[in-house]
């Protein structure tokens, strides 16, 4: 597919800038939050009127289209963005009884505003999209770069993913039954006999290309779909490792477990698929749950080559590794699904 | 490259229910601006709409639909998604065929019902039927579910423009070779959120709105769905063709959040791109269904693009004084008035035309009539300074 | 209420309501163009503060235009509200 050079990432993990995955942050109030920089590359005038969503994508993205040469489009996944206000002005809409409103929220509650934001500071007149399918937006983001990389071969792109916890969102989900009732410690995630996850957060930013020199990672394949048919799932996982894998064996099973009890079959599934001697790895207790988590999740996979090592809270033991690919299986409330293959450069 | 063509149409407005009722409404001039009936607002009476007068209660009978939580937004959607189904005579099996796509756009989701929003948004109250309906993926959600899809599915958003890229999503998808066939399209109902939204901005018209008239007052909204079935042209040589989707483009304007640049960068530069990837030049153009909002900005900027590209300005009007802007609907709906164009040669007037901008001096068509049309362009321009257009081709 | 009190109260409102966060109220000038040049504001800004002035002061600005001039700095927003304000 392409190559991924630059890479940012803000979340509740030290991953902003110098990533130090060492040390696991914990979540607070039952909700793993993302530990914001102060956001230096944005304008003091375009910050005042961003929503957490586009102050954390412009913000992670800025650097990477500032020091990183022409970049010839925008291309932005989030399920969520832009509810935070959406929701601020319905409180409006039902307080001043549909009287005089502000416009600000309104403006800020279209979630490509992300996107948008970003074209404007950086004067980007290039394509500019912003997906949002539920726990399959950063996927249909990663076959959007991909189409127009094969489209426009000598173009870069910018292809990100944000979703913020708002009080609506966390409310929205709360309801739904997403969330674990007990507060515990992002360490035990995986352990928890219970329903639901924790919920997170984060921006994260790429710059891709079909530049294999000096690429942090090459993103091979992916592939998704809808159902909550574990055989279904399995055929497809299957055949995707047969698809795109020599020997049918990935070095590492990336697995976007949420400790979701109702969900677990799912993951069980995946790690039988790719065999007993891949190991496997998780990262959604340093992220959350959240619709474009698995944005977070390749992140890590581009970290894991690079430090050639994996934080003992990541797989149970300190690894030193040399991996040549990773595979990473996500799914979405147990409906969506997806699966994506990750090599070194 | 087999071109990729259009199999089935299927569209609902404040115009029509069904293709064929739009059509005759754009033939005869009709409006569909009316007062706002459907949900209690403080508006209803004072700012005209594009409301399409079947409550939901008969939406759900008539589309037999029984389960809970589906809002009018995926009733409009499942509306027009099966008229196009229909003509396009794809069996079950193959929209449920790894190698369709659904790729949809809408700008509200679920929040047509504001109020429940709102109650299901406060941790005090319990929740309602709808609660995992707002969001902007419910609506392909509850479309997977009721036709198996199991291809990819996507749902887009880039304001006013959505569809148009939702559109352009599928016809890549196709063109890449991921999928044989794309479902496409885009769907918004009305809301207390969209119409305190658009007027907390000063940019909707009390009366009805006058896309391209030197005396335009602002935008009615409206709502609606459309959808197309595409696919390549090999595999589609039994069917009826109705056009053929020949270029596309995106861009943004990066000017302003909420408006259009004066020198209207980002327009031209879609209608230009989608030209290029078209192979045609501006003179090939027979037609163009414009953008037009009715707002003093769009109108503008979108004539001052026009001029820029084109030496000889083709035929344009805006369909959105007969149904109202749409807004994640409204490039869907107007692609299916562009293919229209095409498979029954005709241009349809455009309507509530008096003066034109004296900026500019760009009158719109005028009369219904029958013409020679090879290639129809459709323009979508929304907030965050997304541009696109699309261009289609004589089948 | 005295004018320059009532200034230097909206010079906080007009920061607080816009999340000017970069801005001291005191550091506005009664003369400085608050659009264009000086605060910088634009159209978004100016339905803000013609919302601001009809929460804060009840006045009622139907056309924007007209807002435009109200709102053209401090000196001019005060006399306004002097002269029109309901609340």
């Amino acid at each position: 597919m392409f190559y991924i050079h630059q890479s940012s990432c803000i979340s509740p993990q030290q991953t902003f800038k110098d990533a130090d995955l060492t040390v696991l942050h914990g979540p607070v109030e039952k909700q793993l939050k993302a530990i914001e920089p102060t956001y230096d590359a944005i304008p003091p005038g375009v910050l005042r009127r961003m929503g957490k969503a586009v102050r954390m994508g412009a913000g992670s993205a800025l650097p990477l289209l500032q020091e990183h040469g022409k970049t010839d489009g925008i291309i932005i996944a989030t399920a969520n963005a832009g509810k935070e206000d959406c929701v601020k002005f319905l409180d409006q809409i039902v307080q001043y009884e549909e009287g005089m409103l502000t416009p600000l929220n309104f403006v800020q509650s279209t979630p490509n505003a992300i996107a948008g934001q970003l074209g404007l500071i950086t004067k980007n007149h290039g394509y500019n999209i912003t997906h949002l399918h539920q726990g399959l937006a950063f996927e249909n983001a990663l076959m959007d770069a991909d189409m127009r990389l094969a489209e426009y071969p000598d173009h870069q792109y910018l292809l990100g993913a944000v979703d913020d916890i708002s009080v609506s969102s966390y409310t929205f989900e709360e309801k739904e039954g997403w969330h674990k009732q007990e507060d515990i410690s992002n360490k035990d995630l995986y352990n928890a006999d219970s329903p639901g996850s924790i919920a997170g957060e984060a921006a994260v930013m790429f710059l891709v290309n079909n530049i294999a020199a000096g690429a942090k990672a090459k993103l091979v394949a992916v592939d998704t779909l809808h159902s909550t048919d574990e055989h279904i799932i399995k055929e497809r996982l299957t055949f995707f490792i047969q698809q795109h894998l020599q020997n049918n064996k990935a070095d590492l099973l990336l697995s976007g477990e949420d400790g979701d009890n109702r969900l677990a079959h799912f993951y069980d599934m995946a790690a039988a698929v790719a065999g007993n001697e891949t190991p496997i790895a998780h990262y959604k207790h340093m992220c959350g749950a959240y619709p474009t988590a698995s944005a977070f999740g390749l992140w890590i996979a581009c970290e894991i080559f690079k430090a050639g090592a994996l934080p003992e809270h990541m797989t149970g033991s300190l690894l030193k590794v040399s991996y040549k690919n990773i595979l990473l299986y996500n799914s979405y409330r147990g409906y969506q699904h997806s699966f994506m293959l990750v090599s070194v450069a | 490259m087999d071109r990729i063509v259009v199999t089935g149409i299927g569209v609902i407005s404040a115009i029509g229910n069904n293709v064929a009722e739009n059509r005759h409404a754009l033939i005869n001039r009709n409006c569909g601006m009316g007062k706002l009936e459907m949900f209690p607002s403080h508006f209803s009476g004072i700012l005209p709409v594009g409301e399409i007068k079947i409550s939901n209660e008969s939406l759900q009978k008539k589309l037999q639909v029984h389960e809970p939580g589906v809002t009018r937004t995926s009733l409009l959607a499942l509306h027009a998604l099966q008229e196009a189904l229909q003509e396009s005579r794809l069996t079950p099996a193959e929209i449920a065929a790894y190698d369709t796509a659904l790729i949809s756009a809408n700008t509200v989701g679920g929040m047509c019902l504001t109020d429940e929003m709102y109650h299901d948004s406060k941790k005090e109250t319990g929740s309602s039927e709808y609660i995992s309906s707002y969001d902007y993926g419910s609506i392909n959600r509850f479309l997977q579910s009721r036709f198996h899809f199991s291809g990819p599915i996507n749902t887009i958003n880039t304001a006013c423009s959505s569809s148009a890229n939702a559109i352009m999503y599928g016809a890549r998808l196709i063109k890449s070779g991921r999928v044989k066939r794309a479902i496409v399209g885009g769907t918004d109902s009305l809301a207390k959120f969209t119409i305190n939204g658009f007027n907390s901005l000063r940019i909707l018209s009390n009366e009805i709105c006058t896309p391209f008239d030197e005396g335009r007052k602002g935008l009615n909204l409206g709502e609606g769905a459309a959808f197309l079935v595409l696919e390549k042209e090999s595999e589609a040589s039994s069917k009826k063709i109705y056009a053929a989707l020949s270029g596309y483009a995106n861009a943004n304007d990066a000017f302003h959040a909420s408006s259009l640049s004066d020198d209207a960068a980002g327009p031209y530069k879609v209608m230009k791109e989608a030209l290029e990837v078209a192979g045609l030049s501006p003179a090939d153009i027979g037609f163009i269904n414009a953008h037009g909002t009715g707002t003093e900005n769009n109108d503008l900027v979108e004539s001052i693009a026009m001029k820029k590209l084109f030496s000889e300005i083709p035929p344009f009007a805006s369909t959105k004084a007969n149904t109202g802007h749409t807004l994640g609907a409204a490039a869907a709906i107007e692609a299916v008035y562009a293919i229209l164009n095409l498979s029954e040669q005709e241009i349809y007037p455009a309507i509530n035309f008096n003066v034109p901008i004296t900026a500019t001096g760009l009158i719109p068509a005028d009369s219904y009539r029958k013409a020679e049309l090879e290639h129809v362009m459709s323009n979508s321009f929304g907030f965050g300074g997304n541009c696109s257009s699309l261009i289609f081709s004589r089948a | 209420m005295e004018t320059a009190a009532l200034k230097q109260q909206l010079k906080k409102q007009i920061v607080e309501f816009l999340n000017l966060i970069s801005v001291n109220p005191d550091d506005i000038k009664d003369d400085e163009p608050l659009f264009g040049e000086g605060l910088r504001l634009d159209s978004i800004d100016s339905i803000e503060l013609i919302v601001l002035l009809n929460r804060e002061y009840g006045i009622v600005i139907e056309d924007p235009k007209e807002g435009r001039k109200i709102l053209t700095s401090i000196n001019t927003m005060a006399d306004y509200i002097e002269k029109h304000r309901t609340k």
